[in-house]
């Protein structure tokens, strides 16, 4: 199939024609709309977009300029109910209501208890609302120092939204990092591996007057991560859920679409769950024996490495690199820490289209090491981890195509 | 290159507190402001020389976040010295020293020389824990101390040489069982397997004799 054919093709199967005519415009910006298009939409007026193909065309990239990313990863993840598109309207005001009402009652209550006198912060109870606070404020303290030092190689996340929580920017509730201020970090300056710098500003936006105005995306993000915590006491936040958002995050927050855009921050809390409920594993019962945990994922790994190429695997298990010194980051941050934000989003398109969600994570893996094969053998144990912690930069296409031939054949 | 010895080290201690840092600083001699996160572990090398001999350290760089604790517990065994770190400009990091110690005695060979880190010393202005308290803490607790910036490289090359050097005497006492592998600590190639004992031969040297 051509790229153009593969673009049109996309857009059939999201029927983006009847997308824009749910009122949501310019879904797809200049999309085709002649006559014969609209003809052959008459022929499916089936309502219901067919996940399976969509996953089948994505697996291997996204067609166009990225403009559908977000709505594909809305329907990968689970979030939009493909077998109704009549019911996205009122499925999204419901959604998007609801996480207000999170934002209301974790972080607004907040406000209204450190007012009141039956309680106060010297309280000792374990339910006093004070201890809640404090042991809250744990929680954002770290949330807060690791959204701060999000992709730094892009402004992006320390650029202002354009759509920011109103209740903050009015000063009706506080800026969730002010309950940790004291302890924050205070980096003017931010680089990363020479991918570029930027600038982190310890305050929110300001006008010219020096009020704080706006909001960073990184505090949106922070917002998103802490009512996550809330709502999830028994796994709270984990290092590394910042990395698993952040892609998340920038791809609603660029939707051309204004519509879709402007509720980036509520969309992105729903996909980050459902991601969260499928990869969880990874996170919390790290060293377990479970089917999902990452020490069957690093057995796979090295199971199917074994199979496709045997003598960078036997090189490796003398060297005694482990699997664990390596995989265990490529896994558990699904390579969002491996490759720069563009090559990330590339890889999660077919990652997310996976049928058996995340086995071609493993084939991915294993494809990275043998993609480096050459200069593997000839390492030695210093070197070869240095290479494997630190994966050269090179075309994604060459692993993800690799890779591919791997779950093909098997 | 050849080397007498090869010493394990792992970095440990809270999240934030500039590990990542302190290793990049020694292995690469620079300092990055805002690093990724470590996830797992990282890995750093770099050569030294202690009385006139190479040594190779391999440096294990951890995870801080509790819920990393129990993969960096699996580092422990193996690791001939520690170095703990805590922020000077942050109380809690230091209160937390206990329970790290705690973890890093239960889990690591009774020999493991740990050296206690104060990073951001540069930092004076925003000092939270005196210096005094630090060297109190190491007393009582017998580890070695010193404070360090992984910014300005103040005593970082010292930090780990230090910790070097007191694992290098300890093998010269006898101490290190050097032919276990388990202890952190490997002879060089260049080394005869029938003389694993230093060349000046410490009459104590008893492989396999435990702690004294």
């Amino acid at each position: 199939m051509s790229y153009k054919e593969r673009l049109t093709r996309l857009e059939k199967l999201l029927r983006v024609d009847n997308l824009s005519k749910r009122g949501n415009t310019n879904v797809g910006g200049d999309s085709p709309n002649t006559a014969e298009n609209q003809e052959q939409d008459v022929e499916e007026t089936n309502d219901s977009i067919d996940l399976f193909e969509l996953k089948n065309l994505v697996f291997h990239g996204l067609p166009g300029d990225s403009q559908y990313r977000a709505l594909v990863w809305r329907l990968l993840l689970n979030y939009l109910p493909a077998k109704s598109i009549k019911s996205w309207d009122e499925f999204l005001v419901k959604k998007r209501n609801n996480y207000k009402h999170f934002v209301n009652d974790l972080l607004v209550i907040g406000e209204e208890t450190r007012e009141r006198n039956f309680d106060h912060p010297l309280n000792p109870e374990p339910d006093s609302k004070w201890q809640v606070f404090f042991k809250d404020n744990d929680v954002l303290l770290q949330i807060d120092k690791d959204v701060r030092r999000l992709c730094p190689e892009i402004s992006f996340f320390q650029a202002e939204t354009a759509y920011p929580n109103e209740q903050v920017v009015s000063g009706k509730m506080d800026r969730l990092h002010k309950r940790v201020q004291s302890v924050v970090l205070e980096s003017s300056n931010v680089i990363r591996k020479g991918l570029g710098i930027t600038k982190i500003n310890p305050k929110g936006p300001m006008n010219q007057d020096g009020a704080e105005t706006g909001e960073y995306h990184w505090e949106v993000v922070e917002r998103i991560l802490f009512i996550y915590a809330k709502l999830n006491p028994g796994q709270s936040y984990v290092q590394g859920m910042n990395e698993i958002i952040g892609p998340i995050y920038y791809t609603l927050a660029n939707d051309p679409d204004v519509t879709w855009r402007e509720n980036a921050e509520a969309d992105t809390f729903y996909l980050f769950t459902n991601l969260m409920g499928e990869i969880r594993d990874f996170f919390i019962r790290s060293l377990d024996n479970s089917v999902s945990g990452i020490k069957r994922m690093m057995e796979m790994l090295m199971d199917r490495l074994k199979l496709r190429d045997q003598a960078v695997y036997a090189h490796i298990v003398k060297l005694e690199i482990h699997p664990q010194y390596f995989a265990f980051r490529w896994i558990t941050l699904l390579m969002s820490q491996e490759f720069a934000l563009p090559e990330v989003l590339r890889i999660w398109d077919s990652l997310l289209s996976d049928h058996k969600r995340f086995d071609f994570l493993i084939d991915l893996a294993s494809a990275m090491i043998i993609h480096i094969r050459t200069e593997l053998l000839t390492g030695d144990f210093p070197s070869n981890m240095k290479l494997l912690q630190n994966y050269p930069s090179i075309d994604v296409r060459d692993i993800l195509t690799l890779a591919n031939s791997f779950s093909t054949s098997s | 290159m050849s080397y007498a010895y090869l010493f394990k080290y792992i970095i440990i201690g809270d999240t934030g507190v500039g590990k990542s840092c302190l290793l990049l600083q020694f292995t690469d001699k620079r300092f990055q402001p805002v690093h990724d996160l470590t996830i797992g572990v990282e890995f750093g090398a770099r050569m030294i020389t202690i009385d006139g001999k190479q040594i190779k350290l391999q440096i294990w760089d951890t995870a801080g976040q509790e819920a990393f604790r129990s993969i960096t517990r699996s580092y422990y065994r193996g690791a001939a010295g520690a170095l703990l770190v805590y922020d000077i400009t942050r109380r809690d990091t230091f209160n937390h020293l206990t329970t790290w110690l705690e973890d890093a005695r239960q889990h690591s060979n009774s020999n493991m020389v740990i050296m206690l880190i104060g990073n951001k010393s540069d930092l004076e202005s925003r000092r939270e824990v005196k210096k005094e308290e630090g060297e109190v803490f190491a007393r009582e607790h017998g580890l070695i101390f010193m404070e360090t910036s992984a910014k300005t490289a103040a005593n970082v090359e010292e930090a780990f040489i230090n910790t070097a050097k007191e694992i290098y005497e300890k093998i010269q006492e006898g101490v290190f069982d050097i032919n276990n592998e388990a202890n952190g600590i490997k002879i060089g190639p260049q080394h005869s397997p029938t003389s694993p004992s230093s060349p000046s031969g410490g009459p104590g040297s008893s492989p396999g004799s435990g702690c004294c």
